[in-house]
């Protein structure tokens, strides 16, 4: 104890939290490929850059063979250059497992790993429970507020402003304007929809994949439903 | 039991030590003991509008700082019975304001006042926060454009989040609109956003809408607060929020574009 004269009573507080990650599926174990891919995405999507900027991210090694070698440092070194911040792996091989430890990165526990790697076969879909993390808001969100609905729906009954960020694992409704960024299946719900009265969005994203929108977009102030078929972000009118 | 209205915006150069000012002075016409606060420590513009300046002796951080009491700042309002101006320091940084002081002035001033009208700097910084922290009502005061409207959205969601209401978990901040600088002419140019536009984009209950005038610049050239510029429509405009703000119901004005008339239009005005 620092202090010996003083006995201190109070127990030091440690305490459960949850956060929201973004999860970087690496494709391959070639640093200079997963810089061009950043690269690439960057050009192609320049609002991406500032999405990510200082973004926690956890490495997925699903696609990575157990055999494969793994270039664990240089793979850091490409995301801290693109400001991402690495911050754990997940389904990584025994062997890719050592190599984060010895490095200093937590090895997360996610979607476990098949015993037989199978790159190809995307992960079974979850069943979504009903709603149990589900959450109702009913006053407009600000720019500069986040509500994240973890495990569950979100419904916004009022608007969404720019600059305001709102999160589901589940689907998103939004029966005001919805101006801000709204991310539904953030963990991975591939299924996940948002849905919208007003789409005037700064960014969609389901399950990891997302868009920045403008004005002038064809749906731009149309009630519309946002979902991801195919590794695609899908965009169409609600016609009811 | 006294009420504290914060006068806030996020943006700079809105109007809200100007709104403040005519405010706090409309409250103390109609009767209200009522005091106003300038929180913009390092800026200090407060007692100039307010025609003060020169009886500044002490102010708000000798009192936090406890170089003085309380009852040795308060400047009284040379125009009104009611109304007393706490002024802040020029010298002194952001950071002489304490959470602690700013409490025990707050405490102080309640068991004296009807109206505690708190002029906030800009930003969303400290001092804006000490502002707005022991707000019940809060004044936001937005131009008619659009980084203006944004600003004002962000400190909406910060009074949703960070007052002491929202922190114990009581009633949330009464929240109001108050629209200034506004030009008819230049909203129906398609200059400025309009009305209708401001009301869709913050969906917060107005309060009033202002115009943009010259006699704002000569009233605070002569450091009287606007509400006392007779026959002015920015006097008119400031009497309206502070009867609607009393819960008086009182038509919009001021939101149509002037028509010049046949004579003016003729001869020239
Ligand atoms: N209704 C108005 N019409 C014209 N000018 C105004 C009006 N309201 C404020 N102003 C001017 O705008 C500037 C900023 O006003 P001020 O009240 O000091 O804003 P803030 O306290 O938000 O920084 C001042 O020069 C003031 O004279
Ligand atoms: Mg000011």
């Amino acid at each position: 104890m620092v202090n010996p004269g003083t006995e201190s009573s109070a127990p030091l507080r440690v305490a459960g939290g949850v956060f929201t990650l973004s999860i970087l599926h690496l494709e391959s174990n070639n640093p200079q490929q997963l810089a061009q891919r950043i690269a690439e995405e960057y050009r192609r999507h320049p609002a991406a850059a500032d999405f990510h900027r200082h973004a926690p991210v956890v490495l997925d090694l699903s696609a990575i063979p157990e055999e494969a070698p793994l270039a664990l440092p240089e793979i850091l070194e490409v995301l801290r250059a693109a400001h991402w911040f690495p911050v754990g792996l997940r389904n990584a091989a025994p062997g890719h497992q050592a190599l984060a430890q010895a490095l200093h990165l937590p090895v997360l526990r996610g979607q476990e790993r098949n015993a037989a790697p199978q790159p190809e076969t995307p992960p079974p879909a979850q069943t979504v429970p009903a709603n149990p993390g589900g959450l109702i808001i009913d006053h407009p969100i600000r720019g500069g507020q986040r509500n994240y609905a973890r495990g569950g729906d979100l419904v916004c009954l009022a608007a969404v402003n720019a600059g305001a960020e709102i999160m589901a694992d589940g689907n998103i409704h939004v029966y005001g304007p919805l101006r801000g960024r709204a991310l539904a299946g953030v963990n991975g719900q591939e299924t996940a929809r948002i849905f919208c009265m007003s789409l005037e969005a700064e960014l969609v994203s389901v399950a990891g994949l997302y868009r920045t929108l403008e004005p002038g977009y064809p749906l731009w102030g149309k009630a519309a439903q946002i979902y991801s078929r195919d590794e695609q972000l899908h965009i169409t009118a609600l016609n009811l | 039991m006294a009420k504290i209205i914060v006068i806030t915006s996020g943006k700079g150069g809105v109007g809200k030590t100007t709104t403040s000012a005519a405010f706090a002075s409309g409250l103390a016409l109609r009767g209200y003991r009522t005091v106003v606060i300038d929180f913009d420590v390092g800026l200090r513009n407060l007692d100039l509008i307010m025609g003060c300046e020169r009886r500044v002796v002490y102010d708000l951080i000798n009192v936090i700082q406890g170089e003085a009491k309380l009852q040795q700042a308060l400047i009284k309002d040379k125009r009104c019975e009611n109304l007393y101006v706490l002024p802040t320091s020029q010298t002194r940084d952001k950071d002489a304001l304490t959470t602690e002081g700013v409490t025990a002035v707050m405490d102080e001033l309640r068991k004296e006042f009807d109206y505690i009208v708190c002029d906030s700097p800009a930003g969303i910084e400290s001092g804006a926060l000490m502002a707005l922290y022991h707000a019940d009502e809060a004044i936001v005061v937005t131009n008619p454009e659009v980084s203006s409207v944004r600003d004002s959205d962000r400190i909406l969601g910060i009074l949703a989040a960070r007052s002491r209401r929202a922190e114990l978990g009581e009633e949330p901040v009464k929240e109001h609109l108050l629209l200034t600088r506004y030009s008819p002419k230049r909203v129906e140019d398609g200059e400025m956003l309009s009305l209708g536009d401001v009301k869709e984009l913050l969906r917060t209950p107005l309060l009033g809408v202002i115009p943009e005038s010259e006699v704002i610049l000569q009233a605070s050239n002569q450091g009287i607060p606007a509400i006392h510029m007779e026959n002015s429509d920015v006097a008119e405009a400031y009497k309206d929020v502070v009867a609607r703000f009393l819960g008086e119901e009182r038509p919009l004005r001021f939101i149509q574009p002037v028509k010049v008339g046949f004579f003016k239009r003729l001869f020239g005005g």
